[in-house]
């Protein structure tokens, strides 16, 4: 009975009168190109490109963050700091906020909502879940907010998207090792990521893919390290015992691991393409004259960055695209530098691939961890 | 004046979790930089109304001396279920608010049935019944997507007349339809009794069974109606483990702030309603004041610890102190 009752009322109050939801315009849709194609560089032939009105700055920009609590996250958020901080960036930015709001969805719209309230201008989010913004989107779009998403980004096209390409980084990692493999021939030891995942499924896709291309007769021999450092290190070694012999090693995750498993079964070093931990480079760099090859490249933390940088285009009324490639951060070999590339007085954990030059973006770890971990 | 007296003392929790719930959204208010408007008020509203719906639901089986580790998850199940049957028409989304609701009632009626014929302990139980809702609510959305009608999710997340937040009407409308006359009937009268003494109130030919029955299925609804508001909110379902595990944990703290004993016998959904808007506040404070994010939970926690200790306020309500020592 109650329950009739409340359904009732429930239709009861909504013939009422639905409040009327304003429909604003948006951005409006443009043709390309963006106004800074090379590093706001658009996903695929079909992204539609936004250009916001011009507004004057200095801006009031705003970072809605939801899990906290992994070395990542708190890289990113320092990272998004020290960009904030930047003189040239400083310049344009009147205000810059921070908050984490936990794995609540809820929590994170709120969060969002209370940017779009007190009049920000633009509004960097990393989403707790892509499917659940679109009614954040049309709240944002209706009062000319500026939404850019990263990292976990959202199921539109009506906001902002940096992607990452993780075909191409799987692609680049692998194209070191055909390439500084002059025989053209042996074994190709892939070490894959957490199974299940997108990321790893399309790293995998262009590793298979640049393995073909390469032409030659490359065999791939596949084990799964889960991104982890230990996990890496072991199944290696096991590859190693079983398959004896390989000529480079592609991955996507834990690449210090790879060099000390190679070390200690006493295989000879060979090309690596691997991610942009510390520990890998610092490994790279000391091995380097023993034949130990590695390209390190990746899209770390500090892609908040780029992200930023678009909405500060976007806020000026460029033309950016609906959805945008994430430019590659990578160095090879030779030229791993301490204190340039990466850092032999900081942990092996500390993500290096913090510099994005087409963009111009670059940090030093001295300004990533320099930050305080207050909000400004 | 003593009949005041008398019902001032009777609610000192809820009074005091309302007391507590102003004095911080004043603050929130007071620092937040659009002030107040209606707009910050609706965003306050849509999440707080989540809270407030699921730690009205874990009250009732607390007052029985019980506790539903399931809440959360029931909560997410429905989620996922309107996220599929919120579509469509509006007769048909209103068809499948209905289905949605019975759902969540069937959910809370399984875990009434084990507690009651089963006899089993309501935590362990609903532990376990709670990961089986767990498993059916991936089955019905293995990853986060779906959609809701949008007219009915922008009217519950909107303003009426621009000015009340919908979210507030219909949680009053809630109280109002499924607390208010279950504390009047026999069975919320049964409910607090089960909770003082079981074995009294059965000897004492309260319907206890009945009533433990009801309990479970009012607790399933409620969270029912908190998923269907989730799905407004988000215009979609996510069947996540932490989601669930936090509305859970959260809900057991809204009771605890809102008066309620733990022990059982003793409190009122209201209290929780108020205890739910003191949680989501703290994090609300968050975002006004600039703390560093990784100091962020211990703040709350800080926080949480004084709410919880107001909440004790019952302490001096005692008759013979010594029973606190016990």
């Amino acid at each position: 009975m109650q329950l009739k009752y409340a359904v009732s009322a429930l239709a009861l109050v909504m013939s009422l009168g639905l409040s009327a939801s304003a429909f604003a315009a948006g951005p409006k849709v443009v043709s390309g190109p963006a106004a800074d194609p090379v590093c706001f560089k658009p996903w695929n032939a079909d992204t539609k490109y936004f250009q916001f009105p011009k507004k004057d700055g200095p801006y009031r920009i705003a970072l809605a963050n939801g899990f906290v609590g992994n070395t990542w996250r708190i890289q990113m958020i320092q990272t998004a700091k020290a960009y904030a901080a930047q003189p040239d960036v400083a310049a344009q930015i009147k205000e810059f906020k921070v908050v984490s709001t936990g794995e609540d969805i809820a929590a994170q719209i709120a969060a969002v909502d209370n940017f779009i309230n007190s009049g920000f201008d633009a509004i960097i989010v990393n989403a707790q879940n892509p499917a659940a913004f679109k009614p954040v989107i049309k709240r944002a779009n209706a009062k000319g907010v500026v939404l850019v998403a990263f990292d976990n980004t959202l199921d539109t096209d009506e906001a902002i998207n940096v992607n990452v390409d993780q075909k191409a980084l799987g692609k680049l990692w692998t194209q070191w090792v055909v390439d500084n493999v002059p025989e053209k021939s042996g074994k190709i030891l892939e070490v894959r990521g957490v199974s299940g995942t997108s990321v790893d499924r399309d790293r995998h896709e262009g590793v298979l893919e640049t393995v073909k291309n390469a032409g030659g007769k490359f065999e791939v021999v596949e084990v799964q390290g889960n991104w982890d450092e230990g996990t890496t290190q072991k199944v290696v070694a096991d590859a190693v015992a079983v398959h004896k012999s390989f000529v480079g090693v592609s991955t996507q995750g834990g690449s210090a691991g790879v060099v000390r498993a190679l070390a200690d079964s006493g295989h000879p070093y060979i090309p690596i393409g691997g991610e942009t931990e510390n520990g890998f480079r610092k490994l790279c760099a000391t091995h380097a004259g023993e034949g130990l090859k590695c390209l390190s490249a990746g899209t770390g933390p500090a892609q908040v960055a780029v992200a930023m940088k678009t909405a500060l285009a976007a806020l000026a009324g460029n033309v950016v695209p609906q959805s945008i490639a994430l430019p590659l951060s990578e160095v090879h070999d030779p030229d791993f530098k301490d204190k340039e590339n990466f850092y032999s007085d900081q942990s092996d954990n500390f993500f290096v691939g913090n510099s994005f030059p087409t963009c111009g973006i670059n940090f030093s770890a001295q300004e990533i961890m320099g930050q305080t971990k207050q909000d400004q | 004046m003593k009949t005041l007296r008398l019902t001032l003392a009777h609610n000192a929790g809820p009074l005091a979790a309302l007391a507590i719930f102003i004095l911080m959204f004043a603050i929130y208010i007071a620092f937040h930089p659009a002030g107040l408007s209606s707009a910050v008020v609706t965003t306050a509203t849509n999440k707080a109304v989540l809270l407030a719906l699921v730690a009205m639901a874990q009250t009732l089986p607390v007052l029985t001396g019980g506790i539903d580790m399931s809440v959360g998850v029931i909560f997410v199940l429905t989620n996922c279920l309107a996220s599929r049957l919120v579509v469509g028409t509006m007769p048909e989304a209103l068809l499948g608010i209905l289905a949605v609701l019975v759902a969540g009632s069937l959910a809370g009626l399984v875990n009434g049935l084990i507690v009651v014929a089963g006899r089993l302990q309501p935590m362990i139980t609903t532990l376990a019944s709670g990961a089986v809702f767990a498993g059916i609510a991936l089955w019905i959305r293995p990853s986060p997507g779906g959609d809701v009608q949008s007219d009915i999710a922008d009217f519950a997340t909107g303003t009426l007349f621009d000015t009340i937040p919908v979210g507030l009407l219909l949680l009053a409308a809630v109280v109002l339809a499924v607390w208010v006359p279950f504390r009047r009937s026999e069975y919320g009268r049964a409910a607090l009794a089960i909770g003082s003494n079981e074995n009294a109130a059965y000897v004492s030919g309260v319907p206890t069974r009945q009533a433990k029955m009801l309990v479970y299925v009012l607790s399933g609804l409620l969270a029912a109606i908190g998923g269907i508001l989730l799905t407004c909110n988000t215009y979609s379902g996510e069947a996540s483990a932490t989601v669930a595990g936090a509305y859970t944990l959260n809900s057991i703290a809204a009771v605890v702030i809102g008066g309620t004993s733990l022990a059982g016998g003793w409190g009122t959904a209201i209290g929780s309603v108020f205890g739910a808007f003191i949680l989501r506040t703290i994090e609300d404070l968050l975002f006004v004041f600039d703390l560093p994010p990784l100091w962020q939970p211990l703040f709350q926690g800080a926080v949480l610890l004084l709410a919880i200790s107001v909440g004790a306020i019952r302490v001096f309500r005692v008759k013979n102190r010594l029973e606190i020592f016990q």
